[in-house]
């Protein structure tokens, strides 16, 4: 297991329940949207993706449903819960302060 | 939120269910990633590769996926539990070793916990008990100098504001008559609030209520618990039932549950209206009548500070009201928790109890710790396979701390049930110091103690090996790889440290021996082989209370010159004394104020204190107190002869110096300055000092003759050449002879007073001595152990050594050079822990000792360490190393003997 630094970690949850905050999606789904959104600049590892998933489920900000595929096959559906979207809205509110922070810094070097 | 709980802790159920779904998570994942590539023109077969590449394995994703389950954490406890538990049976003499000693070091402690938390840390089972305080007034130190309450101090108390009510108790002895042989019964003479106010609700019938108090009330008992069973057998109608008690008859009005009674046990209790003393107009009237002692119950909304603060008041404003009945000086008043009060004189032996116990789980935590080291050098190479094989340090260190925590707990429950059979010999021990021991049991704190001491004591031991050592795969798979020295450093020092606190203990266990020792062949002053020691207490209706004093004193002198008469005349005994109590009878004289002629005590100075005892003719004679000056009392010194006493040897040389005490005067003077007495008593003689308690020094004493103090209870010492049974027997017809209705009581000899009198001190050595031995086993073993396993070590080097020519003795020597090395340094360290502590333990020990409550002999603190022993003494101190020494010698030849017995060719040839 590679190590992960906190601020991976935490970004990964962050970009993952952003994605589901519109509707449920599977794990192939969120890296796919994740990719294609940051436009190919963020590649999620399945080796990271569904350990953080499992992760989010157990502390209750996501919760997981079977359910039919665009290609009609049985997925895992995640979506937010009532903690997760509050969760989503703090972690969204200290990312903003974080990345002005450092834009700030970098501005006036 | 249920759904929330259901996912957390579904990961602990439904495994199947859970893997299955993983694996079709992922799979599904896999399948679109393969598509996207087949999509993008890829051969199907090629897609595949490229997707798994990607990807990773499948089972490594998951691994982590279920690292995030809580399910994840229990699978390895118990995984842990499993293969420890598996591991440790392939170890049994490991595992027994340490469990036993485990067991020992928690029962030790969880034996003296269970006291403590029965006697110290329960709550009194009274209603709201920490509201219930014990009053004392006096001067000064207002506790020790206690000068007991009279009714009408206690009438003034009681109209403070912060008490919601004080209740009194005095115990007397009363002659229960109406069933056969007549009892003497222990009474509690208490106010009709007293079982109201400490909230005890009867077993059978009722308490008392206010009218059962009122003068001339029909006289009523309750009995206590034990006496009701002990002398009815339990039977539930003894209410209502009718016995006469000093001359009247008491009707049995309830029966108490078996709850604990304070201050004191006794067989029944009557209403304050009930004793002819407490009744009496005397008592009643007099300001200075003090008798009594108090316990109040604090209102609930007063605090302990504020209801304490009010009571200083009223004492002050009772010595300004009434200067002649208080001390014009220093008076003061005060409140003790009744929780507190109760186990005065114990705390400091039982703290010393705990320490020496905690003492020894240090010792066995250390010689534990040991074992495990050598245990983990053992398993280097298991340690590094799984090292190499994937298992993190967290989760090796997990796995030997759950090995630890395995062993330790086992060895707990063990120890529990050691304890729980010491329980009751623990029971009788306390029962000497406080009246809370029956509330000695295994409650759910105690088990909660022993279940934390064990854990933390398991972790303790667990993580020492665990730390010490790099848990990844540095020494992996070496060839022949051999201990760190940082491992065989850190096993010394464990070593050094038990046998420091083995020292301390021991000194500790030698220290008390010694001074029990001293105490045992202490000459306390007289006779104690062929005594016999009774009770006769005269019945108070014998002579009505109505009798003129004078004529009262006459009759009862008679009576009890009769009964001595009685005595002497019985076949094979050879004197008979008589008096008020005995030497080592537990009963704090009470001393009063004295004045001599010509030599009165200087204004404004308390008058000098002197215990007054009572004596016949003979008793001296009987007792084997040798006269030194003077004359012993006589058949004339009768009630209308002048007033005669004998000093001791003690009040001669504090009061007379010089001066011949034979001939001069003496009265008695009370300690507030009022009027003296005008009865001057002239001393004719001068008796040696005995002890009264074995481990105080003598006190300064008055004895005066029965014959002219007469009391209705008394105390006799019979010599005789008789077997105790017989002489009990012939004792006891004499006594129906002389008056029917006369109970003569507690038949004991002498010796068997003297040997109970130092019971306590014996049980106190015992524990410590078991301890110390218990210490000293496991350094034992652990010096063994240590040696051993360097013996081991070094087996090439001994080889090498005997080929050069070594002799067996000098590889003998080589190895107990090592084991004393070890020994010594411990040893010097123990030995400043030992003065530094013994310094500490004397402060505790030395506390002032407690005075009794107000006319109960009060429970003395054990003084350890006095008579003769002090804490520095020298041949405890080099006895206790010396047998460390020659200990540690023994343990380490059993290894050094196969050190000598290599042979060199084989441990050469194994290099």
């Amino acid at each position: 297991m590679a190590p992960k630094s906190d601020l991976l970690q935490g970004t990964l949850d962050l970009l993952i329940l952003r994605t589901l905050s519109g509707e449920p999606m599977h794990g192939w789904g969120i890296s796919q949207r994740i990719q294609q959104v940051s436009k190919d600049v963020l590649q999620v590892n399945q080796g990271s993706l569904y350990p953080a998933l499992h992760r989010l489920e157990q502390q209750g900000l996501i919760e997981a449903e079977w359910g039919s595929s665009e290609n009609n096959r049985q997925a895992k559906f995640y979506q937010l819960t009532r903690d997760g979207r509050k969760q989503l809205a703090e972690e969204t509110r200290n990312w903003e302060r974080l990345a002005g922070a450092v834009g700030r810094v970098l501005a006036g070097l | 939120m249920f759904r929330r709980w259901s996912v957390r802790f579904g990961t602990l159920f439904r495994r199947d269910r859970r893997e299955r779904e993983l694996d079709a998570e992922l799979r599904y994942h896999l399948d679109m990633l393969i598509e996207q590539h087949v999509l993008q023109g890829m051969a199907p077969d090629a897609a595949r590769r490229e997707a798994l590449r990607v990807f990773g394995t499948l089972e490594g994703v998951k691994d982590e996926v279920r690292d995030h389950w809580l399910s994840r954490f229990v699978e390895m406890a118990a995984q842990d539990v499993r293969y420890g538990a598996r591991s440790l049976r392939r170890n049994k003499g490991f595992a027994l070793t340490v469990i036993v000693t485990m067991a020992l070091g928690i029962g030790a402690n969880t034996a003296i916990f269970s006291v403590v938390n029965g006697v110290l840390l329960r709550p009194l089972p009274y209603r709201d008990s920490d509201k219930l305080v014990v009053l004392h007034h006096g001067e000064g130190d207002a506790v020790n100098n206690d000068m007991g309450f009279s009714v009408k101090d206690l009438d003034d108390y009681r109209r403070g504001r912060s008490f919601s009510d004080i209740v009194e108790f005095h115990n007397m002895f009363f002659n229960l008559l109406g069933r056969g042989e007549p009892e003497r019964v222990s009474t509690g003479v208490v106010s009709a609030n007293y079982f109201d106010v400490l909230g005890v609700r009867p077993l059978h019938g009722r308490t008392f209520v206010a009218p059962d108090d009122a003068a001339g009330a029909p006289a009523v008992l309750v009995l206590g618990h034990k006496y009701w069973e002990r002398s009815f057998g339990g039977d539930p109608n003894i209410v209502g039932q009718v016995f006469r008690m000093n001359d009247k008859p008491h009707t049995v009005v309830g029966v108490l549950p078996p709850a604990p009674q304070y201050p004191l046990d006794v067989d029944v209790y009557m209403p304050s209206s009930a004793c002819p003393f407490r009744s009496s107009k005397q008592t009643v009237e007099s300001r200075q009548g003090r008798m009594l002692t108090a316990f109040a119950r604090v209102q609930a909304d007063v605090t302990l500070e504020k209801s304490r603060a009010d009571l200083a008041i009223a004492a002050a404003q009772l010595a300004k009201e009434y200067p002649a009945d208080y001390p014009q000086s220093g008076f003061r008043a005060i409140e003790i928790p009744l929780k507190e009060e109760l186990t005065r004189n114990f705390r400091p032996t039982l703290w010393i109890l705990l320490g020496t116990a905690g003492f020894v789980l240090l010792i066995v935590c250390a010689s534990i710790a040991n074992l495990l080291l050598a245990r983990m050098v053992r398993r280097e190479r298991e340690i590094s396979v799984r090292a190499a094989l994937g298992a993190t340090r967290a989760r090796l260190l997990r796995q030997l701390l759950t090995e630890s925590l395995l062993l330790a707990v086992t060895g707990g429950l063990l120890g529990l049930v050691l304890s729980a059979f010491t329980l009751k010999l623990l029971t009788t021990f306390t029962e000497r110091f406080t009246a809370r021991a029956h509330e000695i049991t295994i409650d759910l704190n105690v088990l909660f103690f022993t279940l934390a001491v064990s854990v933390v004591t398991g972790l303790v031991f667990g993580s020492i090996p665990g730390l010490s050592r790099r848990l990844d795969m540095a020494p992996a798979l070496r060839e022949g790889g051999r201990s760190s020295h940082a491992s065989q450093r850190l096993r010394s020092v464990l070593i050094v440290a038990q046998v420091s606190a083995s020292f301390m203990l021991l000194i500790a266990a030698g220290l008390t021996l010694r001074s029990l020792m001293n105490v045992q062949s202490l000459n306390p002053g007289f006779r104690t082989e062929n005594l016999l020691t009774l009770r006769a207490d005269m019945s108070f209706d014998r002579i009505p209370l109505t009798t003129p004093p004078r004529e009262a004193r006459a009759r009862r002198s008679a009576y009890w010159t009769e009964f001595e008469e009685r005595l002497k005349a019985l076949p094979g005994v050879i004197s008979v004394g008589g008096g008020g109590t005995f030497p080592l009878n537990d009963q704090n004289p009470f001393p009063n104020g004295f004045e001599r002629e010509f030599h009165p005590a200087l204004p404004g100075t308390p008058p000098p204190q002197i215990a007054f005892r009572l004596a016949t003719a003979d008793y001296f004679a009987a007792l084997g107190q040798p006269l030194v000056a003077g004359r012993a009392f006589a058949a004339t010194d009768s009630v209308d002869a002048p007033s005669v006493g004998i000093i001791n040897q003690s009040a001669a040389r504090h009061f007379w110096g010089t001066d011949n005490p034979v001939g001069s005067r003496i009265r008695g003077r009370s300690n507030l300055g009022g009027r003296p007495d005008d009865n001057w008593t002239t001393i004719v003689g001068v008796v040696a000092d005995v002890r009264q308690q074995l481990d105080r020094p003598p006190l300064d004493e008055v004895y005066v003759p029965v014959r002219q103090s007469p009391f209705f209870g008394t105390t006799w010492i019979v010599h005789s050449r008789l077997t105790i049974e017989d002489a009990t027997r012939q004792i006891k017809a004499a006594a129906r002879e002389h008056d029917p209705e006369l109970p003569v009581t507690n038949f004991r000899t002498l010796a068997e007073v003297r040997s109970t009198a130092l019971a306590p001190r014996r049980v106190v050595v015992a524990l410590i001595g078991s301890f110390g031995l218990l210490a000293l086993v496991i350094t034992a073993a652990g010096i063994a152990g240590v040696i051993a396993f360097s013996v081991n070590q070094r087996t090439q080097e001994f080889g090498i050594r005997m080929a050069l020519g070594a002799g067996r003795s000098r590889v003998l020597g080589l190895v107990v050079r090592e084991g004393l090395a070890l020994v010594t340094v411990g040893l010097g360290i123990g030995m400043a822990g030992a003065l530094a502590l013994t310094k500490l333990m004397g402060a505790v020990i030395f506390d002032p000792p407690m005075p009794p409550i107000a006319g109960i002999p009060g429970p003395q603190p054990l003084a350890l360490l006095v008579n003769g022993t002090p804490p520095t003494d020298a041949l405890t101190y080099v006895g206790v190393a010396a047998m460390l020494v020659v200990v540690a010698v023994i343990a380490c030849l059993m290894p050094a003997s196969r050190a000598a017995s290599v042979d060199p060719m084989v441990a050469l040839r194994a290099q």
